[in-house]
């Protein structure tokens, strides 16, 4: 029984603080994933779990156990690169035995464990090579299988993925994630790619700027982020964004009036400006129940057929939406259509904070 | 899409070959002479008649020229590899382990590889004359490796610093110590490395003058470069006896090079990562 546990853990390097007190508790046999935008300190977390950076302030437990100032060997963790950090002097099997003969496993053993894993990434008729002469994805298997062979008690992998080519990076997350459901081992994930992170994570972990935004499920992360940030950087493409003032009558519009609401659902009793966010694939084109929604016409500025799907850049007045729409038959530049906002699908926060107001209902 | 013949390319090669070639050339060439066709106006520029007495009138008569490539061999070979040793130690340490002030200390070191050589025999005859190190091969070893250090120390640092930091990380989470993982992963990973630093010093040692002629004061002790120049005799210069000899200690220093040339070219990295 594994859990890893981050007690206000900071990392500041002098005056600078790459990571500032992050609280969190990584449960037994979890998938967690840290996300967030490059420099924004999940590296430096990671890395602070795995033993490669110091702990500047609070500390960290593994498995119960106060592990800052443990070697990194001694943690039970084992990691996984993103450029793979093979040894490209010694052979696949040689690479994945490292860890054992360190730790004087007999050779009858490691043969027996590094065969095992071997076969279950596929790696068998390589074990003789040198990473040189391996496809990317292989290397990354190989480095996969040198962290599964020292059975830790732990793994983290530090965006695993991103030097892949888009196809193989689907098919290695799909793997990741039948090893994780095999293995079981707590795990800590980071990356920079919201869908990576909404696939493969039990938890995702939200973080800017070295501070913890949101800690959640994808489907809370997705459905109620706690902030602007959070809302803008899960999703793709972004949700869209759109200031609202309140004018005298009581009505919310934007600043020149052309997209006007009239009733929102909060206590709005004491504000006088927000922020509304939609996404885009909330957005109905060409409504057939206008219930619970607003709806307005719009001009279709621009459309970019991705396949299954299209986006369209539309116009309400001066404001500017983004719309996800099915990639048959959608309606293509220069069309004037209806939309709708449903109610139910709207963010609001405050623009000056950026956090997320309460709904009430 | 045929390639268009690169004749800037291949002229540029060919001016800048010549020029470092034509000095040595020359020199093959006068070995290869009488000594009328040496002093010959207007000059030989193919040896007319074509002879290979000064070689061998050097081996019968000069043996010792045999001893100094011998002992420039066993100084050059010695400095090498206190050089790569300690040199390679110091610029891990100072391209790696992170040391505060590690810029500051790398320009201190070059900073001392700034001062002539002559400057510092001085110091260097009397204390060696004060530890018995005159006329010792330790001795030029241990002064050519104070030399050539802080170049080695450079050469290495800069060739660890390209190494991916990530390879080393990974060896201290499969449990790998600091020196271990020098060992077992820096080393052979830098090896080209390695090989260029140590070829260079060695050619720098083989040909180093002034320590050379101050600490090697027996002529059984004298480096190539050293007993060579000491051949004039009292009324003219024996170009013939120098070229033919300068020939000869050319040659360790071509075999080397060729056997190492292959390991300077290969990739080692190549596969580390993406």
């Amino acid at each position: 029984m594994t859990e890893v546990k981050l007690k206000s853990i900071g990392k500041s390097y002098g005056a600078v603080a790459a990571v500032q007190q992050v609280d969190l508790t990584i449960k037994d046999g979890e998938f967690l994933v840290l996300l967030g935008p490059s420099g924004c300190g999940k590296s430096t977390t990671l890395r602070m779990i795995a033993g490669l950076e110091s702990i500047t302030a609070g500390d960290l437990l593994i498995g119960g156990k106060r592990m800052n100032d443990v070697d990194p060997k001694n943690r039970g963790v084992a990691m996984v690169f993103q450029n793979y950090a093979l040894y490209p002097h010694k052979s696949v099997f040689d690479n994945m035995a490292m860890a054992l003969k360190l730790q004087k496993v007999a050779a009858s053993e490691i043969e027996k464990r590094v065969g095992t894993t071997a076969e279950m990434l596929g790696l068998t008729e390589y074990l003789g090579r040198k990473p040189a002469a391996l496809s990317g994805g292989q290397r990354q298997r190989v480095a996969i299988g040198r962290a599964i062979v020292r059975t830790p008690d732990v793994f983290l992998f530090d965006e695993p993925l991103s030097n892949l080519d888009a196809k193989l990076r689907v098919k290695m997350r799909m793997e990741l994630q039948e090893l994780h459901d095999r293995l079981g081992v707590t795990s800590v994930y980071v990356t920079h790619d919201q869908v990576e992170a909404m696939t493969l994570a039990d938890r995702i972990v939200i973080m800017n700027k070295g501070l913890v935004t949101q800690v959640g499920t994808p489907r809370e992360v997705y459905d109620h982020p706690v902030d602007e940030f959070v809302a803008g950087f899960i999703g793709s493409p972004a949700m869209n964004f759109i200031d609202l003032v309140r004018n005298d009558n009581g009505i919310w519009k934007t600043a020149c009036c052309s997209l006007a609401l009239p009733s929102l659902p909060l206590d709005t009793s004491r504000l006088l400006s927000l922020r509304l966010g939609i996404r885009p694939e909330h957005i109905v084109v060409n409504p057939d129940d206008e219930k619970g929604a607003f709806t307005y016409q719009a001009t279709v500025k621009l459309d970019e057929l991705l396949g299954a799907d299209a986006l369209l850049n539309l116009k309400v007045g001066d404001v500017s939406l983004l719309a996800r729409v099915g990639g048959m038959d959608y309606p293509v530049k220069g069309d004037v259509l209806k939309i709708a906002l449903p109610e139910a699908r709207m963010h609001f926060f405050n623009p000056e904070t950026g956090l997320a107001y309460d709904r009430t209902h | 899409m045929q390639l268009r013949p690169r004749f800037g390319l291949y002229a540029l090669v060919t001016v800048s070959v010549l020029v470092s070639f034509l000095p040595i050339i020359w020199l093959i060439l006068t070995s290869l002479k009488t000594t009328a066709g040496i002093y010959a106006w207007p000059p030989q520029y193919i040896p007319d008649p074509f002879t290979l007495d000064n070689y061998i009138n050097i081996i019968q008569n000069s043996p010792e020229l045999l001893i100094y490539v011998w002992n420039s061999f066993v100084v050059g070979f010695g400095t090498t590899v206190f050089t790569l040793v300690f040199g390679s130690m110091a610029g891990y340490a100072l391209s790696r382990l992170g040391m505060r002030r590690a810029g500051i200390l790398m320009i201190f070191i070059l900073a001392v590889s700034m001062f002539p050589p002559v400057s510092l025999i001085p110091s260097l005859f009397q204390n060696f004359l004060q530890f018995g190190l005159l006329n010792t091969y330790i001795g030029l070893i241990i002064a050519h490796t104070g030399l050539f250090l802080p170049f080695a120390v450079w050469m290495l640092a800069s060739y660890f610093a390209t190494l991916p930091v990530e390879i080393e990380e990974a060896a201290r989470m499969d449990g790998m110590g600091t020196f271990r993982i020098f060992r077992s992963i820096v080393i052979p990973l830098s090896w080209p490395g390695f090989v260029a630093t140590g070829l260079i010093v060695f050619i720098f040692s083989w040909n180093e003058f002034p320590l050379a002629l101050v600490l090697m004061t027996e002529n059984a002790m004298r480096t190539a470069p050293v007993g060579i120049s000491l051949y004039p005799g009292e009324y003219a210069f024996p170009w013939e006896t120098i070229s033919t000899a300068t020939v000869i200690a050319i040659i360790p220093i071509l075999m080397i090079t060729a056997i190492f040339q292959k390991q300077i070219v290969g990739g080692l990295t190549a596969g580390a990562s993406k």
